[in-house]
């Protein structure tokens, strides 16, 4: 409605009133109060983006001594959301007490929404894979997010020559994306580096054999790092040779290697390695993705850390207006926030999402590579808690 | 006592300058944002070696040190401008049509003269009318037309605002056809509609002319950081005149008794009770889902029958391994065209094909820091309505994306080849990406379509619910400049309203 002094007004003087005035008429001759709309966002994302998912466990394989695959459907029983190949959900547990989450990337192929496959190996010294290992059954509940992350193949620049390093349970991504590439009979050419410590060790051992005999744009070399005397593969560390051996192309011979996308994921100094021999390789950065990993387990032993702080001492955390506690200064302040009952939201834990963003209003925290914080955060103390460690007492706003 | 004076419902430009001015004016200010981060549309994220800006390109009002203008004064008066630094663009936009024009305007008031003359002389008069035309009427339409719509006085306003009477509120499209011929010209001064997203037939030409006038006269800017350099800014101006912020933490509710606004309620069940509310969310979601009436109020729901929910965009974010010049880019802003009806443009924007019109932003041309060395940063956008988007099957969406940024791309390498093969990291947002990080109704950027009738001069000032206030886009026009604008504003009446009723609270405890 024109205001309604308006008829009053000099406004009406001005050239075009009336027909403003008209079209607006029309326009509500014809539109309607929107009601139509009510809840339409929350319905077209929760699609798309929940924030929570409701899961039960419907299935437990044992894929190796250390390494099991469990299966969750939605407690529902509808259709989970379509994910990426390579994409992770962060599983929420409640271990004695103590409310944590740890991402694990999905295994099973996007095609069949009616469930994922979470393929988890037991970390050492570890604490959720051991819990998810040892005590989760089949019927047990479970929340997560949504699928998230960008490590998958973006057919906007990844192309269709890939390449998949991976490094014990960083296969899982790898199945996923063999699988999607199987189901959707999409272009692609899949090469996989698949690094295992010993034979026993290898998951998915007997589907990536029937997937190398069926799938023609399939090749898989599989390397033991620790073999038994018998073995007969390929074994050892992987080195640029082996590498360049593996890939056809040498270094000479670059723009051959940089026709293809390299996917690195597996442990921390795995991803580092492998990283660095395709770049002596000639491979440019922007044809390398890699999987984040978690924290980095030593900071102390990262450039920027203060001198002369070891690793063991202890510092207070306060949150303001909640309490505080004790932690290591080698500990993620989002590990020690959650053992001592406080939380943010949080997701890949590994320093890129920025949901556990935390602003530190006194002392200080250390910031290694992995977290990937905005420009203006240091100037006004914001970290990402699940890689920043509290170097000196510090207070936080949660 | 209530908890607060004042609640505000997101942290948009809107909400985060509403919140900053209320509690630096003296009210007790809780912030409530549903995400992690502040800023709505005004933030960045990382990628990899890169921080991309999600939504600013060219900002508008802030003008220079030797010669402020509006939005310096505000974020002065909102206590950061300090921890702000301003990079100031040498260029309005380049703008080509493939094979038929390539123009690049100056953002310098008299080279701009200058360089439509001289790729147009056969319309010098008219170019040098024209430009004199926007300069008068933004005079008029900011400094004189307020004064006389508040003395309600004829002669005043046929003396003070004589070309605003005759052209302000004339749809631009018919300014620009009296003035000009030349069919490239018309669509080269026009450009910035699609900072409003409306086609120039349906933009009062005081909006578009007082565009071409500041942005060219005052220089468009950008901050450093991105815009997620003010948002931070002013979530820490906030904090440090004692307000409180939550994040992670949405509102559930507003709560009323009778039709007066007493509290909210938040996602995770807690009650605080205030004497306003501030509402950064879009009007349909605060009347039809926050506000705890059965339904709207008449007045509301009579307003959103002449509303139309306004375009999304679908942008692309992309970080390149070779500097600028190796992709031809010589200015910051371009805009690719292929059509120069704008009518057709905004019709294609309703559906999921090749778009017509696009524009490109290379961050890191006129402020190097926006890049790693030797890199380059690009948004490369169209806008895009929401509506084909939310028809979607899940199972469609990711490739309907992907085929659609390929499609952008194509239109970018028209001209600046070479764009696929330096990529290092890319992002695609659709109308869905903005709609779950905007959470607006077909993820709309600039809220309701802008139509004549939208001028605030036209529309009655939504007050069915006592202390229950608007800010943003929704109910105000969009884009960075008018919703920072909205927030101060609305604070302004917000503070009054808390003053007023304060007083109220103490005759009543008196009596």
């Amino acid at each position: 409605m024109p205001n309604s002094t308006s008829e009053n007004t000099v406004l009406n003087n001005i050239v075009g009133y009336q027909e403003i005035v008209d079209h607006q008429q029309a326009l509500i001759k014809t539109g309607t109060d929107h009601s139509e709309h009510k809840g339409q966002v929350t319905r077209t994302i929760d699609r798309l983006h929940p924030k929570r998912l409701a899961l039960t466990v419907t299935e437990i394989v044992e894929n190796t001594p250390s390494t099991k695959t469990l299966r969750v459907k939605s407690v529902d029983g509808n259709v989970l959301p379509p994910f990426q190949a390579g994409q992770y959900i962060n599983l929420f547990v409640n271990i004695d007490g103590t409310e944590t989450a740890r991402p694990y990337a999905i295994s099973s192929s996007p095609k069949d929404l009616s469930y994922y496959d979470l393929t988890i190996k037991r970390a050492t010294p570890g604490y959720v894979t051991h819990y998810l290992l040892d005590r989760v059954q089949v019927d047990d509940k479970m929340t997560s997010t949504g699928p998230m992350g960008t490590f998958y193949h973006n057919p906007i620049f990844h192309g269709e020559k890939l390449v998949f390093l991976a490094g014990g349970s960083g296969i899982a991504p790898a199945m996923t994306m063999i699988r999607d590439i199987a189901d959707q009979e999409k272009p692609y050419h899949f090469q996989l580096i698949y690094l295992s410590s010993y034979e026993t060790d290898v998951i998915f051992d007997q589907e990536l054999e029937a997937l190398d005999k069926e799938c023609d744009f399939l090749s898989i070399h599989r390397i033991i790092s620790r073999p038994s005397e018998s073995y007969q593969g390929l074994s050892g560390r992987l080195s640029v040779e082996t590498l360049s051996d593996l890939l056809g192309e040498t270094s000479s011979n670059s723009d051959k290697l940089n026709e293809k996308m390299y996917y690195i994921c597996g442990p921390t100094p795995f991803n580092e390695a492998c990283s660095q021999q395709l770049q002596e390789l000639n491979v440019k950065a922007r044809r390398i993705r890699i999987e984040a990993n978690g924290p980095p387990k030593n900071p102390e032993s990262i450039g920027g850390w203060p001198e002369d702080l070891p690793a063991t001492e202890e510092v207070t955390v306060t949150i303001q207006g909640k309490g505080s506690f004790k932690a290591r200064v080698d500990e993620p302040l989002l590990n020690s926030m959650e053992r001592n009952g406080y939380s943010t939201e949080n997701a890949c834990r590994s320093g890129e999402c920025s949901l556990c963003r935390v602003k530190v209003v006194k002392g200080a925290v250390f910031n290694p590579p992995e977290a990937h914080l905005r420009k203006t955060d240091a100037q006004y103390g914001w970290c990402h808690s699940c890689v920043a460690f509290p170097t000196e007492d510090i207070e936080i706003i949660i | 006592m209530t908890d607060y004076d004042a609640i505000v419902i997101g942290s948009g430009n809107a909400g985060l300058t509403a919140a900053t001015a209320l509690q630096r004016g003296g009210a007790k200010t809780l912030l409530l944002e549903r995400h992690n981060i502040p800023g709505g549309c005004a933030t960045t994220f990382v990628r990899g070696d890169f921080e991309f800006e999600v939504a600013l390109h060219q900002l508008s009002g802030m003008g220079t040190d030797e010669n402020p203008f509006l939005l310096r004064h505000i974020f002065n008066d909102l206590g950061i401008m300090d921890d702000l630094e301003v990079v100031i663009e040498n260029e309005l936009y380049r703008m080509v049509m493939p094979g038929e024009f390539d123009v690049t305007l100056p953002a310098d008031w008299n080279e701009l003269h200058a360089t439509l003359i001289a790729e147009y002389p056969e319309e010098e008069e008219s170019i040098i009318r024209f430009l004199t035309l926007c300069e008068t009427i933004t005079m008029e339409y900011f400094l004189n037309l307020p004064k006389a719509e508040k003395s309600n006085d004829l002669d005043m306003l046929n003396s003070t605002c004589p070309n605003y009477v005759k052209y302000g509120i004339v749809p631009a499209k018919d300014v620009i056809n009296e003035f000009f011929e030349n069919p490239n010209l018309k669509t080269v001064i026009g450009a910035y509609w699609c900072y409003i997203g409306v086609a120039p037939k349906d933009i009062p030409f005081a909006e578009l002319a007082s565009m071409i006038y500041a942005y060219a006269a005052y220089k468009p800017c950008h901050i450093k950081g991105g815009s997620q350099a003010i948002s931070s800014a002013l979530l820490e101006s906030f904090h440090k005149a004692g307000g409180d912020v939550r994040l992670n933490c949405g509102a559930e509710k507003i709560l009323t008794a009778g039709d007066r606004v007493i509290g909210v309620r938040t996602e995770h069940g807690e009650v605080f009770s205030c004497k306003t509310v501030i509402s950064n969310s879009s009007s349909i979601q605060t009347y039809h889902e926050l506000l705890d009436h059965k339904q709207p109020p008449q007045q509301a729901r009579d307003d959103m029958k002449s509303r139309r929910i306004g375009p999304s965009a679908f942008v692309l974010y992309v970080g390149l391994d070779c500097p600028p010049e190796e992709i031809g880019a010589t200015t910051a802003s371009s805009f690719i065209v292929s059509e120069r009806d704008e009518e057709k443009v905004i019709e294609a924007m309703r559906e999921i094909a090749a778009p017509l019109n696009i524009m490109m932003t290379c961050y890191n041309l006129e402020d190097k820091d926006f890049a790693p060395e030797g890199k380059t940063s690009l948004s490369i956008l169209c806008l895009q309505y929401g509506e084909p988007w939310e028809k979607l099957s899940p199972e469609e969406y990711a490739k309907t994306k992907h085929d659609f940024a390929n499609l952008l791309l194509d239109k970018a390498e028209t001209v600046y080849p070479n764009i696929r093969a330096h990529i290092e990291e890319v992002e695609a947002g659709s109308p869905l990406t903005m709609m779950r990080y905007l959470n607006t109704p077909g993820g709309a950027i600039y809220g309701f379509d802008q139509n004549g009738q939208d001028s605030a001069r036209f529309r009655e000032r939504m007050n069915a619910i006592d202390g229950l206030y608007l800010a943003g886009s929704w109910n105000n026009m969009g884009g960075f400049q008018p919703t920072y604008m909205a927030g101060a504003s609305t604070a302004r009446a917000g503070l009054k309203y808390i003053q007023k009723v304060s007083q109220q609270d103490e005759v009543l405890e008196n009596a």
